[in-house]
């Protein structure tokens, strides 16, 4: 039996897993409404060059994405889809919400059809605020979950413990 | 009616082709035409539209409802009464129904929901409005699927936000709500949940435009008193 099996797992292998993991960071792109534009131009463009802190953006699948941005408004129509997408993802699997209408409903508070919160769905890793956020904001989320990644107790991961929201002790955290 | 060639032609060639089924019809000359028609002559409207009168584009087709909001929230009323002492959410007798008339736009009307669709020439560019009174107690037309194909989906929305049936439709499932939406949001007193818990705090941080008195810039606190700025 090995080391990882029983759940202890040396702190050196544990700092090179997380430093392998923060900075291969493929981030699948779930556009959902205007916020959608700006998380492209943020990591489509060579002005912010997302690939410098090691984050693909262009994952072919959630299958094969560590990450997802959920950038727009989430309705209540589209809710089972995201859960979807956020189960097809593999483990250890993060979340980023981008823009005020994923974090909270936004200016559509009070909507007939829009969730009031990606968070209602699925577990959310990093708030991102704004309407629309600054892509400065957007990056600093990511550097936000690459410190929490690095962080991160794998032993507790492995065990199964540390799972989802509560994964973080200090919970989510909100880029500000 | 006004000095408008074209425009009186396509009133004109309605009341021939329908008769007293035309109930009301205005032009304003250069500008535009609006038609109401009875709704049992939806379709004939429609048919002779796109025959007789060349309005062979579909624009949309939508429904109004013209009910002054129950929750205190009329067009042209200066104050929000939802955010009035007390009144987190005004309910619909004490609302403004009573104090503010129903008042329908332009050709008239006699109910709450009007249909209204739009269409126009792609060759002399002249468009008119049609619209319908739908009675309350039953909410039906027919279809205009079969006369402008495209007409399908905006009947889907409308009949899911309003609950206006059309009778005929070949496909009459929602269309943007999920399937086990209830109730049709975009009547006026369809309840927003959101706002039964929080009042809809109005304008707020607003900040006075450049070289404009600080003073103007007042916000009706949620007392209703006016809050010193």
């Amino acid at each position: 039996m090995g080391l990882v099996e029983s759940g202890k797992i040396p702190k050196p292998l544990t700092h090179l897993l997380n430093l392998s993991r923060k900075y291969s960071l493929w981030v699948y792109q779930w556009g959902l409404a205007c916020c959608a534009i700006e998380m492209g131009a943020a990591f489509g463009s060579p002005r912010y060059d997302v690939m410098r802190l090691g984050v693909i953006p262009l994952p072919a699948s959630p299958r094969q994405a560590d990450l997802v941005v959920i950038s727009g408004t989430v309705t209540d129509k589209m809710a089972p889809a995201i859960r979807r997408l956020y189960e097809q993802m593999p483990d250890p699997k993060y979340v980023i919400s981008m823009g005020s209408c994923a974090n909270c409903g936004g200016p559509y508070w009070d909507s007939y059809s829009v969730t009031k919160g990606v968070d209602q769905i699925i577990p959310v890793d990093v708030y991102v605020p704004g309407c629309p956020p600054r892509p400065e904001a957007l990056l600093e989320g990511i550097v936000l979950l690459q410190q929490r990644i690095g962080s991160e107790d794998m032993a507790a991961r492995w065990r199964g413990d540390g799972d989802s929201a509560e994964r973080w002790r200090g919970g989510p955290v909100v880029v500000d | 009616m006004a000095l408008d060639v074209d425009r009186d032609a396509l009133v004109l060639g309605l009341r021939d082709e329908l008769g007293d089924a035309v109930l009301d019809a205005v032009v304003v000359a250069g500008v535009d035409v609006w038609v109401r028609v009875d709704r049992r002559a939806w379709v004939q409207a429609a048919e002779a539209c796109r025959d007789r009168l060349g309005l062979r584009y579909f624009c949309f087709l939508s429904a109004i409802d013209w009910l002054p909001s129950p929750f205190g929230r009329a067009e042209g009323q200066g104050v929000d009464l939802s955010r009035l002492a007390g009144a987190e959410t005004v309910p619909m007798e004490q609302g403004a129904v009573e104090t503010v008339p129903m008042e329908q736009g332009v050709a008239g009307g006699e109910t709450r929901f009007q249909l209204l669709a739009r269409l126009s020439s792609p060759t002399t560019q002249l468009g008119l409005t049609l619209k319908a009174d739908v009675p309350d107690d039953d909410l039906r037309v027919d279809t205009w699927s079969g006369v402008y194909a495209g007409a399908d989906w905006h009947e889907r929305e409308t009949a899911e936000m309003y609950g206006i049936e059309f009778v005929g439709h070949p496909h009459p499932a929602h269309i943007y709500l999920p399937g086990d939406f209830e109730g049709y949001p975009l009547r006026k007193d369809f309840p927003l949940v959101a706002r039964l818990v929080k009042p809809w705090p109005g304008i707020v941080d607003v900040e006075a435009m450049p070289g404009e008195p600080v003073e103007e810039v007042a916000d009706v606190a949620a007392d209703g008193t006016e809050a010193s700025a």
